[in-house]
């Protein structure tokens, strides 16, 4: 046996190993990758899942409230408390405390005096 | 190796060789010829088409008050495909549903026929209550959850809501259970307030879950447009107010109001009696859901005098001062009475005084054919044209169907059949200086996203009279309002009114005008000279003294009260009083006594 093929028969391929060892770490990771993505999709989309629940409630709720806004300041609904409940403090505009201001009066000629109010009021 | 271990490996292999064939076989088949069929089973099962709920249109008035809204509810539905323990789901269900115990197991339990297995199968969708309020649905989906009950979900409903109750019903109209409009502008405008639905394709885990990632085909819900009308809130609040008083006084019939902006067709204001509350239209009789403005046809009465008026004027036969012979109360060829016996009258004190006689010679004087082109111009006998359904076009005979009388009685507003809505808008076309203007009830419309998608300008149908001639029947009109007038009760403190009384007699079954049963109107606008609203009060079958039952005593005090408030409400500037802008207290009744 020649010192040559001593030598050769006991070497350990490490390029081959290291080889073969990284396809494993890139098979192992691609494959736990591809676990971690599928994983985040289904947390992703529970999450979604869930907001989008959440803004339907709320966009609920808002409409709700604003229903019930429309139904308590509805002028039905104010006339009626008002009229029944005696909730809104309101005095009704009676005809006997409305003033309507007309002028009667034909307008002044050409340098006449006229009374100022007041006097008029005392008349 | 030996032969016998040689051909035991090949036996070996072969077996294995065939299963694999056998298994490959069968892969194919399942994967390429009978794909379609398990696909189909798979999306049965896990695949279903998620509706997202449209939202229907708001409707509002002038100022953006919500006259129709939605309320968000919920509908409970069950899948017992995936129910495990019906009893005790039944029992937790029954109280919060309203539903007996017994009722609830056997809808539970309901069971659909299978296509694809071939068999009855439980019931993938049952409805079990619709229009479950919000706060109920999330008590009982928290007591389901406490018990790790599956199969009820809840899915997104409306219940459609009129804060308004009663007020204005006739106008917006309901929804039926569909949610589609069926009455009023809720009918009217299906096309723009009925939203449409969207869709989406989802998979779901046999827990019911959706499994997010697989979502398929989406399409977003597109939600209705909101639709504003031209009512202002604040006037219909007087109008009804004002309605009410008149059926506690007089207990008619029915009754009707409408106020109109004249320069612009825009209906202000519009109430109807007897009316009904849209939230709960459930047997309330047809009568009271007829919008009476449009689809009741009455004889106008007095009223329709100014129609007369304008057309012989517009045509220059007379003038306002032209004198007509009256005939002392007694037309003896056409059998044809006034009230009072008047020898003379000028043109403007025919409308004053109310005479049939005087309204009818004018009508002879046109002739059959001019006057029924001046009828037909003022908009009797066709649709007005309003955004509202089920509008009638009223009854105008054309003269070749006349009787020998007719010119004499259609004058007065008999042998003719209009809507209260025409006889607004023809007194709208008094008001603005001979414009027929087309009624308008909307607005403009705005879609979901806010942009304006339709507007309703003024639209003006035709001119129908000079504005010589309407001005002259103003003047008239505005001197009915006086104590020389008809309609003196009609007069608003601080501001020139004008306007018209009617008291038209209703037919009997045999077909001759009745002496007791009356339809009393008034028909007018305020302020006289730049008219801020033209208002209609007609009443049917007001229950008083057979002497008071006349459109001056009963509709014009109605009027001159809500235009008293209108004018408040809308701020408009008092004018110099007329001296005989004012009432005097204590006429005698027989003074406002018309046709």
């Amino acid at each position: 046996m020649s010192t040559n093929r001593y030598r050769h028969a006991n070497v350990i391929p490490i390029a081959s190993f290291a080889t073969w060892a990284m396809v494993g770490i890139f098979v192992c990771a691609g494959g736990l990758g591809w676990v971690w993505c599928k994983n985040q999709l289904y947390t992703t989309g529970t999450e979604i899942k869930t907001l989008e629940r959440e803004l339907a409630d709320l966009k609920d709720r808002n409409e709700a409230a604003l229903t019930k806004i429309a139904q308590l300041s509805s002028t039905a609904k104010l006339r009626e408390r008002y009229e029944h409940d005696g909730l809104i403090k309101l005095v009704p505009i009676t005809n006997d405390h409305i003033v309507v201001l007309s002028n009667t009066d034909a307008p002044p000629r050409a340098g006449e005096l006229r009374p100022a109010s007041n006097e008029r009021t005392h008349e | 190796m030996n032969r016998t271990a040689q051909k035991r490996a090949l036996i070996t292999c072969f077996a294995l060789a065939g299963c694999f064939t056998v298994f490959s076989f069968r892969l194919v088949q399942l994967q390429v010829s009978e794909h379609g069929e398990y696909a189909a089973r798979a999306a049965q099962s896990h695949v279903i088409r998620q509706t997202i709920v449209s939202r229907r249109g708001a409707i509002l008035d002038i100022h953006g008050e919500p006259l129709a809204q939605n309320e968000p509810m919920r509908t409970v539905v069950a899948d017992a495909t995936l129910i495990s323990d019906r009893a005790e789901l039944a029992e937790i269900l029954s109280p919060s549903l309203g539903i007996p115990h017994p009722q609830l197991m056997e809808k539970l339990g309901r069971e659909v026929y299978s296509q694809a297995l071939k068999k009855n199968m439980p019931a993938p969708y049952i409805v079990l209550k619709k229009q479950m309020p919000e706060n109920e649905a999330a008590d009982l989906e928290a007591a389901l959850a406490q018990h790790k009950l599956r199969g009820i979900f809840f899915e997104p409903d409306t219940k459609r809501i009129y804060p308004n109750d009663k007020m204005l019903c006739h106008v917006v109209g309901f929804v039926n259970g569909a949610d589609v409009g069926k009455e009023g502008v809720e009918e009217r405008m299906e096309q723009y307030l009925a939203g449409q639905d969207g869709f989406r394709y989802i998979e779901h885990d046999r827990t019911g879950k959706e499994i997010v990632p697989y979502r398929g085909v989406e399409k977003a819900a597109r939600n209705g447009s909101t639709v504003r009308l031209t009512i202002d809130m604040g006037l219909q609040d007087i109008v009804e107010t004002e309605l009410d008083t008149a059926i506690k006084q007089f207990h008619p019939v029915s009754a009707t109001i409408i106020l109109m902006q004249p320069k612009t067709g825009e209906i202000l204001a519009l109430a109807n009696r007897p009316n009904y509350d849209p939230n709960e239209q459930d047997g309330v009789p047809p009568d009271h859901r007829r919008n009476r403005a449009i689809t009741d046809m009455v004889e106008p009465g007095s009223t329709f005098k100014i129609v007369t008026t304008a057309a012989a004027l517009s045509e220059k036969i007379v003038n306002p001062h032209t004198m007509i012979n009256c005939e002392n109360g007694y037309f003896a060829a056409v059998k044809l009475h006034d009230h009072h016996p008047y020898p003379d009258l000028t043109v403007h004190d025919i409308l004053v005084k109310s005479s049939n006689i005087g309204v009818a010679k004018l009508a002879i004087q046109l002739g059959d054919q001019k006057f029924y082109e001046y009828v037909r111009r003022f908009g009797f006998g066709e649709r007005t044209g309003v955004e509202m359904p089920g509008e009638f076009r009223g009854s105008v005979q054309p003269p070749h169907l006349w009787s020998r009388i007719s010119i004499t009685r259609m004058p007065m507003g008999q042998e003719v059949g209009a809507t209260p809505l025409q006889v607004v808008t023809a007194m709208c076309a008094i008001a603005n200086g001979g414009h027929l203007m087309m009624p308008q009830i909307i607005h403009d419309i705005v879609d979901d996203q806010g942009n304006k998608i339709a507007q309703y300008p003024p639209q003006e149908v035709r001119s129908v009279a000079t504005r010589q001639a309407t001005d002259a029947v103003r003047d008239a009109l505005i001197e009915v309002v006086s104590p020389r007038g008809t309609a003196a009760l009609a007069h608003v403190a601080g501001f020139k009114v004008a306007g018209k009384t009617g008291t038209a007699q209703k037919l009997d079954p045999d077909g001759h005008y009745s002496h007791s049963r009356y339809i009393v109107s008034f028909v007018g606008f305020m302020p006289a000279d730049d008219p801020a609203f033209v208002g209609l009060v007609l009443i049917d079958e007001a229950q008083v003294e057979h002497t008071k039952n006349y459109g001056g005593l009963v509709a014009a005090p109605v009027f001159s009260r809500i235009g008293e408030k209108a004018a408040r409400y809308l701020g408009l500037k008092p004018a110099p009083e007329d001296p005989l802008g004012s009432v005097v207290a204590g006429q005698n009744f027989r003074d406002y006594r018309d046709q």
